[in-house]
């Protein structure tokens, strides 16, 4: 055995000088490259203390918040479209008014604003205590600046027609037609005055999204392509550091001019396995609860229970029918198919309870939604009686349901859904997964005969979806519905300026969809998570807007 | 054999190229674009065209393939549609250096635990404790990551309390001794990964290696060194190791161009923001410029290590010769 001793003396040298290798590299480089070697690749960005000249008045922010998060797409306000982005950007940038956590459009680096009495021109006065975090006033011009890049044809951001197209010129701008936007001007340094295309009552609500946020143009026209990395915003907080895939940390800034965070510092981890985990490991303060935990937060004897809490979300599930396609161009048809599924049993079984049934189409706390439930109820022989009155009878030509996946199993209610069908109305549906990418494709082109979908709101207004979704002239109408009735409606609505009146135009609008059955609403979704005890003052809005300033960490 | 070596490295540049362009023909032929997919819900067609415009998508294929060669020969792989902002390469490299690191500690340990075994497991073959030791290293080598991962978090980060849950901070904490001497301990964050990474990994070296030396055992050569009254260890070093480690060499070499890939359920399991779970998000959404990037520097890794393996079969075994005439 000596023999082989000495071999296994020899292996477990080499071993270790390979080990010492990789270590002494990577001490070189640790090193060599400062704090960032450890990372690797140095896409570390941290960015210098800017501005800030210490605290006024008031006590100074202290704590650190740590949440689970990934990284954003962009920290672009003018390019991010996806909700993770703008989490961390309205933190970043704020815009002229914004949103508060009641939900209340208000003023931001806005003072005040007036509407002429046709409700076409907006004018804003600027805030006289307003900076970039570098310590520059910010003017009007700033803003005439960031309203015309954003809408720029060079920047192509797939959202400027969306939330700037009210602006009258805003379409010109982006295809290139005129240089600047017509119905922007700056009429002295702190007054900026929109003119809009037609009376537009949500276009405040529109002005709260990121598009709309102001940038600092010196450093964007000197760094065009990688600003966003140490970003001159003017919002609650700095981006200190991120490091792609590893974290991102926000700290406060002390001159903000809607009143000085609270809390010192935010840690994004980017990295790390299960959050819940991590959580009940001490590493996170807040953490989401999957249905595999669910009924332990529930349980009332459990330590996660006092920390566990649900909030509503402004968005949707549905299942979308193409109306031109047969058969569901016959809306006994969609009747059928909505009355035959029990939306709140299988909200029950397979979500456990964490979906709230949809009533109907507006999500809870928007505004213009009604408690009562405006929606099909599950009814089998009402089902089978819509399902004969059809022109198809019960010979239904084939119907493919489409959704996202890439399992050999579809989503547990679409199964249930599959399984109702067949049996209370006998018709067999066909489930076809396919990718994100093939998915929008498919549907962008028309091509699905009915789908599983899901719309987030991008602003606390009705007309973000029952007009975007179901108006005949939307581009985004991609269930191909078309019905003047409910066009003049949305038409009404567009331009009333009467809140109350404009919402019930609005609640009539929801239930012509609902009675039409273009979309059988499914669920609303609902967020679930546990806070440790330390975190002050957490909260979980519908939509995204910002908040840290309001949080605060105790020891 | 530098003949043969630079006939190789000829070949590079043209492999590269048709793996380049098939990359690109089925990422472009496949349903669905990066601009619709980042356009997320406002999806108006007229829009999309614009922003597909202004990224260059709307020349034609042969003209969007040229670009992209002439940026990739310059070494500029385009800029990401995943994050904007960012190039394909600030993205991918340090990305691959995680997934390498990570992967290049699994190795040596995997080699370097599994190699000795294999030969110990060989040396005892006859005895009870050979089929131990292989039904052992078979039970390790049949757990699937996703299956060990979890009851090792369970234990060692939620019982135990000893590591964290996941998440990545390098490879190394160092530690300075007085200012001057800096002594790297391996991160926390480490060991977990390093575990899933191994545990089946050496178990597969170990029972090649013992295969092959059990092999090698029975050849003539073997008997004759003994009869020749060589002490065992001399046999062992001599003749059994090395004429055992051909096929080990091999699979070093491509398992070491295999560690830039990454792993992607490590990687999304535990939290490591490797070059797998990115990859997977690239091909999800359609991130042309970052497959193509990852494809062709994949390849072109491959081909190296393809060659090198090659050169190191020269060394360790005489008898090939590169390039040697047909």
């Amino acid at each position: 055995m000596s023999g082989t001793n000495r071999v296994l003396a020899i292996l477990l040298g080499v071993l270790a000088v390979l080990v010492l290798a990789v270590g002494g590299l990577s001490a070189v480089l640790l090193l060599s490259g400062g704090e960032d070697a450890g990372g690797g690749g140095s896409s570390g960005i941290t960015t210098g203390g800017a501005g800030g000249s210490g605290t006024k008045g008031g006590r100074a922010a202290q704590g650190q918040l740590r949440l689970p998060s990934s990284d954003p797409v962009t920290l672009d306000p003018h390019l991010a479209g996806d909700a993770l982005s703008a989490e961390y950007i309205v933190e970043i940038f704020s815009g002229l008014v914004t949103i508060n956590p009641k939900l209340e459009i208000v003023p931001d680096l806005a003072e005040s604003f007036d509407v002429s009495p046709d409700g076409k021109q907006y004018t804003f006065k600027l805030r006289g205590d307003i900076f970039f975090h570098s310590g520059r006033p910010v003017t009007a011009q700033d803003f005439k600046w960031s309203f015309e890049r954003a809408a720029s044809p060079e920047l192509a951001s797939p959202l400027a027609i969306s939330y700037l197209g009210d602006i009258i010129g805003t379409r010109e701008r982006f295809f290139g037609i005129a240089k600047n936007i017509k119905g922007l001007e700056v009429v002295d340094d702190k007054t900026l005055r929109f003119t809009l295309d037609a009376p537009k009552p949500y276009f405040l609500a529109k002005l709260t999204y990121p598009t709309a946020f102001v940038v600092d143009r010196q450093q964007v026209e000197a760094n065009p392509r990688n600003w966003t990395r140490q970003p001159n915003g003017t919002g609650p907080y700095r981006l200190r550091e991120w490091r792609l895939g590893e974290r991102i940390v926000l700290t406060a800034n002390d001159r903000y001019h809607l009143g000085a965070p609270k809390l010192k510092e935010v840690l994004y981890l980017l990295a790390g396995g299960s959050a819940l985990t991590r959580f009940e490991n001490g590493e996170l303060d807040v953490a989401p609860i999957s249905v595999n935990d669910i009924d332990r937060a529930r349980d009332p004897n459990s330590a996660l229970n006092k920390l566990y809490s649900t909030w509503t979300d402004f968005s949707i599930f549905y299942i979308a029918f193409n109306t031109k396609v047969p058969p569901f161009d016959d809306v006994n048809v969609r009747r059928a198919f909505a009355m035959a599924i029990d939306r709140k049993k299988i909200a029950q079984v397979t979500f456990n309870n964490m979906v709230l049934p949809a009533t109907g189409i507006l999500p809870p706390e928007l505004p213009g939604f009604t408690k009562n439930d405006k929606t099909y109820s599950f009814d089998p022989g009402r089902a089978r009686t819509a399902l004969k009155q059809s022109k198809y009878g019960d010979r239904l030509p084939p119907v493919v349901l489409t959704e996202v996946g890439g399992g050999a199993q579809a989503g547990i209610d679409t199964q249930a859904f599959v399984e109702q069908w067949k049996t209370e109305l006998g018709v067999t549906v066909e489930i076809r997964q396919t990718d994100f990418a093939t998915f929008l494709a498919d549907q962008d082109a028309g091509r699905l005969q009915m789908f599983n979908g899901g719309w987030i709101m991008d602003y606390p207004d009705p007309e973000d979806i029952l007009d975007l979704k179901f108006h005949s002239d939307s581009r985004l109408n991609d269930v191909k519905y078309s019905n003047s009735a409910l066009d003049r409606l949305l038409d009404q609505a567009r331009t009333e300026r009467d809140v109350e009146k404009r919402l019930r135009l609005y609640q009539q609008a929801e239930e012509l969809i609902i009675k039409d059955a273009a979309w059988i609403p499914l669920y609303f979704p609902q967020r679930h998570i546990v806070v440790a005890s330390r975190v002050k003052g957490w909260f979980d809005p519908p939509m995204v807007i910002p908040r840290l300033r309001f949080v605060e960490v105790v020891r | 054999m530098t003949g043969y070596i630079i006939r190789r490295l000829f070949w590079l540049p043209i492999i590269l190229l048709a793996v380049s362009f098939l990359s690109f023909a089925i990422a472009r032929f496949g349903p669905g674009d990066p601009v619709a997919v980042a356009a997320g819900q406002f999806r108006d067609p007229e829009v999309l065209a614009r922003v597909r415009a202004e990224r260059g998508l709307d020349a034609s294929l042969p003209e969007q393939y040229w670009r992209w060669l002439t940026g990739a020969v310059r070494g500029d792989f385009g800029e990401s549609f995943l994050q904007r902002g960012f190039t394909v390469s600030e993205l991918i490299f340090p990305k691959m250096w995680v997934s390498a690191q990570l992967g290049f500690v699994a190795l040596v340990i995997v080699f370097g635990l599994g190699i000795p075994l294999g030969l110990i497991a060989a040396k005892l073959n006859g005895t009870w404790l050979d089929p131990l030791i292989v039904s052992v290293l078979l039970f390790f080598r049949a757990i699937p990551v996703l299956v060990l991962i979890p009851p090792l978090l369970w234990l060692f980060a939620l019982k135990l309390r000893w590591l964290p849950v996941g998440g990545w901070d390098g490879l190394f904490d160092v530690y300075w001794i007085g200012g001057v001497i800096a002594i790297p301990i391996p991160d926390p964050h480490v060991y977990l990964p390093l575990l899933a990474f191994t545990i089946g990994g050496f178990a597969g070296v170990a029972r090649l290696v013992r295969f092959t030396a059990l092999e090698v055992t029975r050849e003539d050569y073997i008997r004759t060194a003994r009869a020749k009254g060589l002490p065992e260890g001399t046999v062992m070093m001599r003749h059994i190791l090395p004429n055992s480690l051909l096929p080990v060499v091999t699979v070093i070499g491509f398992a070491l161009a295999g560690i830039i890939e990454g792993a992607f359920f490590v990687e999304t399991l535990l939290g490591i923001p490797g070059i797998g779970r990115f990859l997977f998000e690239a091909v999800r959404s359609r991130d042309y410029d970052t497959i193509m990037a990852a494809t062709v520097i994949f390849a072109g890794v491959f081909v190296i290590m393809n060659l090198l393996v090659e050169i190191t079969y020269s060394f360790i075994d005489p008898r090939v010769r590169l390039g040697a005439s047909r």
